[in-house]
């Protein structure tokens, strides 16, 4: 049997990876006169397991280049640390989202959505994540409406005090305050600082009930 | 996929290199998401982001309470030994508990296996 080359054929790295994934591959990389491959099996590494590490895990570089930048100058890591540790960041992923899934099945949505992550980290005992993570999400969407650069005008034309990258009180503050919105404290503090008009000086910039930033925040509507 | 702009002055100390203003792959924290479950269908665009920065939290305290670990055995180097003592000491760290107990990585063979294959020619 041939390779079967999945669509993406400009990514080189995504070809490898496809041939793993087949099993009948895994034969044919033993048989080098099979003349209906395309791709030379004969050029390939031995056949691995079907998923190949490259792909469930994140690269171990990025995950050293954290690990040191909480680790003294003179700190050696072990090869087998990083990769221990490299499976956990793995895991740590699968189970959070895990319990985000849960929670948007329960919910009957399919989506799963930041605001999900955020809820299963506090239920997972991750609390002390939430807060950071909300302040990084808020600026992330401020930076995003930047970009577009068309609230960035209404924050401007409103003439409040809010500079383009300041965040507004009330951005990061219900996270705190106990902004009245519902179950969940930070994502719908995130929510709530958008939608709701809990701006003082009505930087959402607009009277309606549609959040001035639904257009670049889909995965809100299905929250409408 | 994004760009490094003002927004990775602010946030990621200025890495913004080929992940973009994330420290984080954000096509593998997606591709894992999915694997996590049969029945993960879709992830909002979000999702990844946050994930790349709850990533980051967590190793940087699975990384600290390590070498703690290490400190105390008055070493320089962090092994895996102490990866998994500073799990067994955290209640937060309960789901990584088998993980860190296992003898070697799923995709290749142990060494502790090695004596076995030796010993059974």
């Amino acid at each position: 049997m041939g390779i079967i080359q999945h669509g993406d054929s400009s990514n080189s790295i995504n070809n490898v990876n496809n041939i793993f994934n087949v099993t009948d591959n895994v034969s044919n990389a033993g048989n080098i006169s099979n003349t209906s491959n395309t791709n030379a099996v004969s050029t390939m590494p031995p056949p691995g397991p079907v998923l190949r590490e490259q792909d469930q895990y994140m690269p171990i570089a990025n995950v050293i280049r954290i690990m040191r930048r909480i680790l003294p100058p003179h700190a050696k890591i072990s090869d087998e640390a990083k990769e221990t540790i490299q499976e956990c960041v793995s895991e740590f992923i699968s189970f959070i989202t895990g319990e985000a899934n849960e929670r948007c099945q329960s919910e009957q949505r399919k989506t799963v959505t930041a605001e999900d992550i955020l809820c299963a980290m506090g239920k997972l005992g991750f609390d002390d994540y939430i807060e950071p993570l909300t302040v990084y999400l808020t600026r992330y969407r401020q930076s995003e409406n930047e970009r577009t650069s068309l609230r960035g005008d209404t924050f401007l034309k409103r003439g409040n005090a809010y500079g383009p990258m300041m965040i507004p009180p009330h951005g990061v503050a219900p996270f705190n305050a106990g902004f009245q919105e519902g179950m969940t404290d930070a994502a719908r503090a995130i929510m709530g600082g958008y939608n709701h008009g809990a701006h003082p000086g009505g930087a959402a910039g607009s009277s309606s009930q549609q959040a001035p930033f639904d257009d670049n925040l889909d995965p809100f509507v299905e929250f409408k | 996929m994004r760009q490094a702009g003002t927004y990775s002055g602010i946030l990621s100390g200025g890495i913004s290199g080929k992940t973009g203003p994330h420290l984080l792959p954000l096509a593998r924290i997606k591709k894992i998401m999915k694997k996590s479950g049969e029945d993960v269908k879709m992830i909002s665009g979000e999702s990844p982001i946050v994930f790349s920065k709850a990533c980051e939290l967590f190793i940087k305290e699975l990384t600290q309470r390590s070498w703690m670990v290490t400190m105390q055995g008055k070493r320089r180097t962090l092994n895996k030994e102490d990866v998994a003592s500073a799990v067994m000491a955290t209640d937060l760290f309960d789901f990584l508990v088998n993980l860190v107990s296992e003898s070697g990585n799923s995709g290749e063979a142990p060494p502790s296996l090695g004596l076995d294959t030796f010993t059974s020619s």
